[in-house]
């Protein structure tokens, strides 16, 4: 069904990716000024690819704080209820 | 049939859930910035991570066993409604890996294979959004509306992922530089 290549329009897609403008970072500083739908899906592109790197420095980072970690349910509470304010 | 005021309230409010669900038909990205939602992640999280701890003792490993439970847990927190969440749910990670040096074998075959001399190449719209589509999970071969509203809540969701995450670590180093738990009685 997705297959098939049907031709979008080129104000269509331009509509569609002006919504996507919204969620990058970058574009919010450019103060939402008609940036290109090319320049703007590969934007995308690197804002995934560096929230990617980020969660993987994340899971570094906590694999390495784990293993200080109690398993004790006493110090899961603590930090449980550090997490809920 | 006699049904008390109470149960007529709760029937009814079991209907609005139902039609608002019914009329829900795209996934709210908004919710991904709720505060309930990422502590809400956040305690699922710690969970999956004490689990992690107790299975993966080796280095390398658990930072990927890490990385595999935050992106189960996150799309878990989608509950079902994107395709993104769906495929991550769905995927093992073996059959993951071998899979992508499959795909990364076949493209290297074709890039030095096929001559650059003619243009070919199909437009710049589309390389990008095949690119994008390889970012997100389970999206290779959507419509391209399709993607984009994927796209949108997959990086809602990863910000949140972000936020929770180093919040939480913060909240571990500054348990393990001993201002932590009061010792034992």
């Amino acid at each position: 069904m997705s297959s098939r290549r049907s031709r979008i329009s080129e104000e269509e897609i331009n509509e569609l990716v002006s919504k996507l403008q919204s969620l990058l970072p970058e574009a919010r500083r450019r103060g939402n000024n008609r940036a290109s739908a090319t320049k703007l899906l590969k934007e995308t592109c690197s804002y995934i690819k560096s929230l990617h790197r980020e969660v993987d420095d994340l899971s570094d980072r906590l694999s390495d704080l784990m293993a200080g970690m109690d398993n004790d349910s006493a110090q899961a509470e603590i930090i449980r209820s550090l997490l809920q304010s | 049939m006699v049904i008390s005021n109470l149960e007529g309230e709760i029937a009814s409010k079991e209907g609005e859930r139902k039609r608002k669900r019914k009329g829900e038909v795209r996934p709210s990205q908004s919710k991904w910035r709720l505060d309930s939602e990422q502590k809400t992640y956040s305690s699922k999280l710690l969970e999956a991570l004490r689990c992690v701890r107790a299975g993966a003792p080796a280095e390398p490993s658990r930072t990927r066993a890490v990385r595999e439970a935050a992106n189960r847990a996150l799309a878990m927190a989608a509950r079902g409604q994107t395709r993104w969440s769906r495929a991550i749910l769905s995927s093992r990670t073996l059959k993951l890996t071998a899979a992508k040096r499959r795909r990364a074998a076949a493209s290297r075959l074709k890039r030095s294979g096929g001559a650059s001399q003619e243009k070919k190449r199909p437009p710049a719209i589309q390389r990008k959004a095949r690119v994008l589509g390889k970012l997100v999970p389970g999206c290779r071969q959507l419509s391209f509306p399709k993607l984009l509203e994927e796209t949108s809540d997959y990086i809602a969701a990863l910000e949140m992922q972000v936020r929770a995450m180093s919040a939480l670590s913060e909240i571990l180093s500054s348990i393990g530089s001993g201002s932590g738990a009061p010792p034992p009685a």
